[in-house]
């Protein structure tokens, strides 16, 4: 029987601890336990025997660090820790077929970026490097197991995925909450591994038994594939000289039981668990009836912290991160302006998106890289599940690989062209599919058309291995200006999809008013129609309230929305102009002043004021005139109270928001050519980590108009030097905290003038002085942050 | 060496020291006022919804000779740690995080709101050497501690530090990782040696 086939067939067992065990054989503290592969393979050996003769299936090798960041050679340890599996089966007298023998892999150790430093295709490859060794010794399987952090098991799959055909099992590490250290949830680590095709999955190490049933519980409820559930022996508790477990094998079995009972298919241990626990727990589980595991048929996309369901109430795909008809978003991207995309993606969560459609095509930027980029852009600060939308197949894969959850995808249609590229990048990097109803005849003009279409596509995703599940057809809408029936063709289709085909549905529904006047009303009455047809997700606006009031009481009328909580707050906070008694005009009344609206209120801090009146004065006066006459006076005024010591940091910083939320409105009005920023670059050198008042300079640069790159903290010399020659940025920023870190402040201060000798560097930190910003030869010396402006004005005087 | 423990704590359990996360911030001395304590106020509420405490420590036995430290597997050479440790027989490790909920959302302020994003950064600093002086008691309970020393301070260098994560297995247990330059990732994370004066009960 081959392992796929057992864990559907009969309760399978996993090993238990190691650590402890070859504690127990000596081995010293602080040696790596992969070595003793080489060095003690009879105590391996008697180890692995011990757990089969428990009655343990699946038996891992002692191969949990065995990677090329702590060791450099695994062409001898890992075949070494085979060799040491298999001549446990060998000696095994019991039914030799019934034992599997892994290849495990635990964590590297690194944290990936963004959190991190340790990039997601170096972690790809590093598992690889084992795992390709590790598939010629002839083990069964791999299993991942630990795994504390979302993306680094998707790189780990990934990488086995790429390297061999084995099985692989992956079993995460939860805290209490139930949440991996990054976030995840179980249903977002379940979604995620499902969609990249892993054979089982489950829970292993960090809790107690007691403490994961809770866990197990979540697992069998969403899971479709084979539940594994290995915990540790408690948690670890005083007792001298060694760390203990604080349950017994006992007490631990006796809960394994339960767990068991619970529906979980696999069971073993991990930390501080040995032979005699999982023994015990063979022999307390032996009776209860085995049940396979059930194919869930909810489809579910997630991030990298939750799960959304497209079941139940209809979800809103916010559709503004995408340049068509969209002059400023162009811009952006040609820019690179990767943060106009990140704040449209907060306004669209902020007003109620449950995902976000991310598309960056534009034909004169490099769509695979921008659209990785802005991927990893978007999910270091947004935890809504991301919509890749893309007809180029690198820029999808590209984003597909580094997207950390289960994305959807947009699209694939009836043509064969589209079937043969998307539907192999679906089935490997897991995700769910918009199928537009589109077939070498262009779009079908009857519902029974459209959902024929729709058939044609599903049955070609199952059949190279995508569940029914995972498509969400998109019947398309065309303007009903220009064909009577185009509305209601894609509302019959929406119905006839849903009813025939068993599957959800999604639609744009703007595209329906295209040429006719007053298309906001068009729009929300179609997408409440839409809604009642069975729809389950719209793309749309969020940021639109007439759009939102529709689908906010669409799903109300629906019966989706409890107590009508989402309906009230919405209301209440978007009322009708009629009822809205003009409030905005008397809020600045609360203080006497002989200040214009809009210098108050950058001199005040408040940011939506002040974008409010620049927007207001742009109407009539001439932007640049604006900057000179009200914004950079008011915030000279600022910088002036905060060196007097009259106001303090955070009131300047606040006003510094203020003037650049100002200075966003005013730079719309521009013309292209004088938008030209002055660029100015800034990072905190290398060895120091210490960036908060690199940030504050950097806030106060803003305000007054620069351009800031920022590079980071912790920045090599050669990093700044390759930053400052790609963007021709002619000011280099350096900040350093600790005087440990003056010698790298001064490298790179030495690297710029012999690499770039036009380039001018102003240095400032805690540590620096006038002296040895002179001593190292730097441009200009900044004792705070108002001194960087002053440099900067001097630097560019026009600026 | 005596077994590994773990603690795991919440936010509002944190005597956080305002006047520390205003050093951060640049004050040097001046006086805070209403509106920065109002920050402080909604800094506070922000980390108690992302922030996970959790700390490890073991204590060991140590020996000197010279200016060489050894205590477990670690063997380190240091005239200013020596110092510190001057008449200690044991010692605890220990290492302390907020949790990487903290860096992602330090993350997402600096991209929407750089201003709070600082006074965040500047209380989350001063939170977590709050966690650590917490931790600290509970060690200090029947003992007589030394201050708290870390990788970084004096002539002891941040190349100790994985050392020190694999003592504790601190990676494992509390998610705590190094860069390639030896910086912790949770941002906010400690590691520190605290000396115990003379015998002491076992720990």
């Amino acid at each position: 029987m081959t392992l796929q086939q057992r864990l559907y067939a009969a309760r399978t067992y996993f090993d238990g601890g190691m650590g402890t065990l070859l504690q127990k054989a000596g081995l010293p503290a602080g040696t790596l336990p992969e070595n003793w592969n080489l060095s003690h393979p009879k105590v391996l050996e008697e180890i692995h025997l011990s757990y089969m003769n428990a009655g343990a299936n699946v038996i891992t090798s002692n191969t949990f660090g065995a990677n090329t960041l702590k060791l450099d050679n695994l062409d001898e340890i890992i075949p070494a820790a085979y060799d040491n599996l298999a001549r446990a089966k060998s000696r095994f007298s019991g039914d030799k077929d019934s034992v599997y023998l892994a290849f495990d892999v635990g964590p590297l150790g690194k944290m990936l970026r963004p959190l991190g430093d340790f990039p997601f295709e170096d972690a790809v490859a590093v598992f690889a490097d084992s795992i390709r060794i590790a598939a010629q010794c002839g083990f069964d399987l791999i299993l991942v197991e630990t795994m504390s952090d979302l993306y680094e098991t998707k790189a780990a799959v990934l990488a086995a995925k790429e390297t061999c055909d084995l099985p692989i099992i992956v079993t995460n590490a939860y805290d209490e909450s139930g949440h991996l250290l990054t976030g995840a949830d179980v249903p977002a680590v379940v979604a995620t591994l499902e969609g990249l095709g892993v054979t089982a999955l489950g829970a292993n190490c960090s809790l107690g038994p007691q403490q994961m049933k809770g866990i197990a519980a979540q697992y069998v409820q969403c899971a479709s594939l084979p539940v594994v559930i290995n915990p540790n022996a408690g948690l670890p508790k005083i007792a001298d000289g060694v760390t203990a477990f604080d349950v017994d094998q006992e007490a631990f079995s006796d809960i394994m039981r339960e767990i068991a009972a619970l529906g979980v298919h696999a069971l073993g241990g991990c930390c501080g668990t040995t032979p005699d626990f999982i023994r015990r727990t063979v022999e307390k589980t032996r009776d209860l009836p085995f049940k396979a595991p059930e194919e869930k048929h909810d489809t579910v996309v997630a991030s990298y912290t939750h799960t959304v369901s497209l079941a139940g109430m209809p979800k809103i795909i916010g559709e503004r991160i995408n340049p068509t008809g969209k002059p400023k978003l162009k811009d952006a991207l040609r820019r690179h302006d990767l943060r106009y995309l990140v704040r449209e993606g907060i306004a669209q969560q902020d007003a109620g998106a449950h995902i976000l459609d991310v598309n960056v095509g534009l034909g004169e930027i490099d769509e695979t890289a921008v659209l990785q980029e802005t991927v990893e852009e978007l999910q270091s600060v947004l935890d809504l599940p991301l919509q890749i939308d893309t007809v180029r197949p690198a820029a999808l894969e590209a984003a597909l690989r580094v997207y950390n959850g289960k994305p959807l995808i947009n699209s694939v249609n009836a043509k064969e062209e589209s079937l043969q590229t998307v539907l192999p990048l679906c089935k490997k990097y897991g995700g769910v599919l918009i199928a537009l109803t589109i077939g070498e005849d262009g779009i079908p003009d009857t519902a029974a058309g459209r959902t024929a279409l729709a058939k044609r596509i599903i049955d070609r995703a199952t059949q190279v291995g995508i569940d029914k599940k995972d498509i969400v057809v998109d019947p398309l809408c065309m303007a009903v200006s220009s064909d009577d029936n185009a509305a209601k063709v894609t509302l019959d289709s929406i119905r006839m999809i849903r009813e025939t085909l068993g599957v959800r549905t999604c639609l744009g529904v703007s595209n329906v008013s295209f040429a006719l006047p007053e298309r906001a009303d068009i729009n929300a009455v179609f997408l409440s129609m839409a809604i009642q047809s069975g729809l389950s997700c719209a793309i749309m606006n969020p940021c639109a309230a007439d759009m939102m009031r529709a689908f906010r009481v669409a799903a109300m009328v629906h019966g989706f929305d409890p107590h009508c909580e989402n309906y009230i707050s919405f209301a209440l906070s978007h009322p009708h102009a009629a009822s809205a008694a003009a409030p905005a005009a008397a809020k600045a009344g609360d203080e006497p002043t002989d200040l214009p609206p809009l210098m108050y209120a950058i001199v005040k801090g408040l940011q939506q004021q002040a974008a409010d009146e620049a927007k207001r004065l742009l109407v009539s006066e001439n932007p640049i005139a604006l900057i000179d006459s009200q914004i950079i006076p008011a915030l000279n005024k600022v910088g002036e109270a905060f060196e007097k010591s009259k106001i303090f940091l955070p009131q300047l910083l606040m006003s510094a928001e203020a003037a650049s939320a100002a200075f966003r409105e005013v730079s719309d009005k521009l013309p292209q050519t004088d938008g030209k920023k002055e660029q100015i670059i800034l990072a905190t050198v290398e060895g120091d980590i210490h960036d908060i008042g690199k940030n504050i300079v950097k806030v106060l640069l803003q305000s007054y108009g620069y351009d800031v790159i920022d590079l980071g903290k912790d920045v090599k010399p050669e990093a700044v030097v390759a930053a400052a020659r790609k963007t021709g940025a002619t000011l280099v920023g350096l900040s350093a905290l600790m005087t440990t870190t003056l010698d790298a402040m001064a490298k790179t201060v030495a690297l710029l003038k012999k690499e770039l000798p036009h380039v001018r560097t102003m240095v400032g930190g805690a540590v620096l002085t006038q002296e040895y910003a002179d001593l190292i030869g730097a441009s200009g010396y900044a004792k705070d942050a108002m001194g960087s402006v002053k440099l900067a004005k001097r630097f560019f005087p026009e600026g | 060496m005596s077994g590994l423990i773990l603690l795991t704590g919440t936010v509002d359990e944190i005597t956080v020291n305002r006047r520390e996360a205003l050093r951060y911030l640049g004050y040097r001395g001046r006086q805070a006022d209403d509106g920065i304590d109002a920050l402080f106020d909604r800094a506070h509420s922000a980390l108690a919804a992302c922030a996970a405490p959790k700390a490890c420590y073991r204590a060991y036995e140590l020996t000197a000779q010279g200016d060489t430290l050894q205590f477990g597997e670690l063997r380190l050479q240091s005239a200013s740690l020596k110092k510190n440790l001057q008449g200690c027989r044991r010692l605890f490790l220990f290492a302390a995080t907020l949790g990487a909920g903290v860096d992602r959302l330090l993350l997402r302020l600096q991209k929407t709101e750089p201003a709070f994003a600082l006074v965040f950064d500047a209380y989350c600093s001063a939170a977590v050497e709050g966690w650590c002086n917490l931790v600290n008691g509970k060690l200090a309970e029947g003992r007589t501690l030394r201050p708290r020393f870390s990788p970084g301070y004096g002539d002891v260098p941040l190349s100790v530090q994985p050392q020190i994560l694999s003592m504790l297995d601190a990676t494992r247990k509390l998610g705590i990782t190094l860069t390639d330059t030896l910086f912790m990732t949770p941002c906010k994370s400690v590691t520190a040696f605290v000396g115990i004066e003379g015998q002491g009960p076992r720990a």
